[in-house]
């Protein structure tokens, strides 16, 4: 009853052939798309579940393309599975890639407002702390200048500042991000940590494994759209290094 | 209000504001191309019809505007929306919102030069004589509402199937001049044959833009055609949603 996120069997594919057929092959082929053949799906996700309960921080580690941003998406909402179920209880704050929201010709400070609706907020609430959110990412002189003209760093800090500031209850967090200079990789990493420790529920994925297994109880092996293995943290990672160092 | 209505109310409007912002950014002049826009268009037509086309009906220039200005917001708005959900990849891909939102935006924004030239077909009527009366703060919410509704179930289905073939973008361009020339906006209503007119029920456009022409231009409220404009239009809309719906579930795949 205190899950979460609730995954029941969920399966995913996608279509193997991506280029788009236009609107006249898709007539001229009509039979085909409607029994199209199976063949070319990829499975992403074959037979996932999982539970996160509240507060609980998640790791999730495998090679690249085991399905581990299939998974996060679907959790986000911003696909849907095939089969299978996903209730999510709690607001989400992703902070995948960050800035996905933001407009080169809007301001930060422009920005900073509809990315916080976005992640969340009400208008009022984002006025209410903006000045915090300006202050945290530490380009105050800039924030009402077009975002185009910032550098890559000040963008992403800024971008950083506002996901951090959304009162998170659920974070989805796509490799600890080294964002800014080396003072600010240490300010945001420390603010993460702080909201993890605080009891924010987490769900990490990292090719980092030390951190997995430094911020994470538990951790999930992802391999080939599947569950390798699962359970606490040190054993996993130490299963998966395993594999890879004496493995083929 | 319940905190994630508001919230919702309050996204709509920064993404409505969002759309507006961008359109000017960095022209000079801003927002107020919006009353520029139409004086300039008016000024235009008003040569053309005065000067090198002389046409025989009385006021023609108020009559081709009275019916412009309104379907100038539509077809603007079905323009723009077929590119939205494509061009907010980033967005829709990233961050879980109501996807529709972006649509809805793209078409109140759209609205701002519809309300801009209203005042200036409000100058035609008064040099006409027959108003702008009470009439005009019944009726033009209304239409607005039903145009609305209209756009909005024809703008969802035509930006997601749009994700689905991008040829809709071509297609679209042909259809909207086609539809133009099948709607009374250059001619009256009248002039149809009796027999056709049934069949014009078909084009959501036709009873609304007569129902605009008679308020702007008689200051007369035409139930009839606001009724008839209302029925097709919520069909639209449930069209529009349901195709929406349906293929939103594989947009991530096609986008």
């Amino acid at each position: 009853m205190n899950g979460v996120v609730e995954i029941k069997d969920v399966w995913k594919k996608f279509p193997m052939h991506r280029d788009k057929p236009g609107f006249k092959e898709f007539l001229v082929n009509l039979p085909k798309f409607v029994n199209r053949n199976s063949n070319s799906d990829f499975w992403a996700l074959k037979g996932i579940s999982i539970d996160v309960k509240q507060g609980e921080c998640l790791g999730i580690i495998g090679k690249n393309g085991a399905g581990k941003s299939t998974l996060l998406s679907l959790i986000l909402g911003t696909i849907y599975p095939t089969k299978g179920g996903i209730k999510v209880s709690q607001k989400i704050t992703p902070l995948l890639d960050i800035g996905a929201g933001f407009h080169p010709d809007l301001t930060g400070r422009e920005n900073i407002i509809i990315n916080g609706v976005l992640l969340g907020l009400t208008k009022d609430e984002v006025m209410g702390r903006i000045e915090d959110v300006v202050s945290f990412s530490g380009i105050k002189e800039f924030i009402d200048m077009p975002v185009r003209t910032y550098s890559t760093g000040m963008y992403l800090r800024l971008a950083f500042s506002v996901a951090i500031h959304t009162d998170p209850e659920l974070l989805i967090i796509d490799e600890i991000l080294a964002v800014g200079d080396e003072a600010f990789q240490k300010k945001s990493r420390e603010a993460l940590l702080a909201l993890i420790k605080e009891g924010v529920t987490t769900i990490f994925v990292s090719h980092n494994l030390s951190a997995v297994k430094e911020i994470c109880r538990r951790a999930i092996w992802l391999d080939d759209g599947m569950i390798q293995a699962e359970g606490e943290s040190e054993k996993v990672v130490g299963d998966y290094l395993r594999l890879i160092t004496h493995g083929q | 209000m319940n905190r994630e209505l508001r919230r919702k109310k309050d996204l709509l409007w920064l993404l409505t504001r969002k759309e507006i912002t961008l359109k000017y950014k960095r022209t000079i002049l801003g927002v107020l191309w919006s009353l520029l826009n139409p004086i300039l268009l008016a000024i235009v037509l008003f040569i053309a019809f005065k000067i090198f086309m002389r046409i025989k009906m009385e006021n023609y220039t108020f009559f081709f505007l009275s019916a412009l200005f309104p379907w100038n917001w539509f077809s603007a708005s079905v323009t723009m929306s077929t590119g939205t959900l494509i061009g907010n990849v980033n967005l829709i891909k990233k961050i879980h919102f109501p996807r529709h939102f972006l649509i809805v935006a793209t078409i109140l924004a759209q609205l701002v030069n519809l309300l801009f030239a209203l005042p200036i077909i409000a100058c035609f009527s008064y040099l006409s004589g027959k108003g702008p009366g009470i009439n005009w703060l019944i009726t033009i919410p209304i239409l607005i509402v039903g145009q609305f509704i209209v756009t909005a179930g024809i703008c969802l289905a035509i930006s997601m199937v749009n994700a689905y073939f991008r040829d809709m973008e071509y297609i679209i361009g042909v259809v909207i001049s086609l539809l133009f020339w099948m709607t009374p906006i250059v001619y009256p209503l009248r002039i149809i044959p009796e027999t056709f007119r049934i069949y014009l029920v078909l084009n959501p456009l036709t009873y609304l833009i007569t129902a605009w022409r008679e308020i702007l231009m008689s200051n007369h409220i035409d139930w009839r055609s606001i009724g008839i404009s209302y029925g097709s239009s919520l069909g639209f809309l449930l069209l529009g949603i349901l195709v929406f719906q349906g293929l939103g579930k594989k947009l991530d795949e096609v986008i």
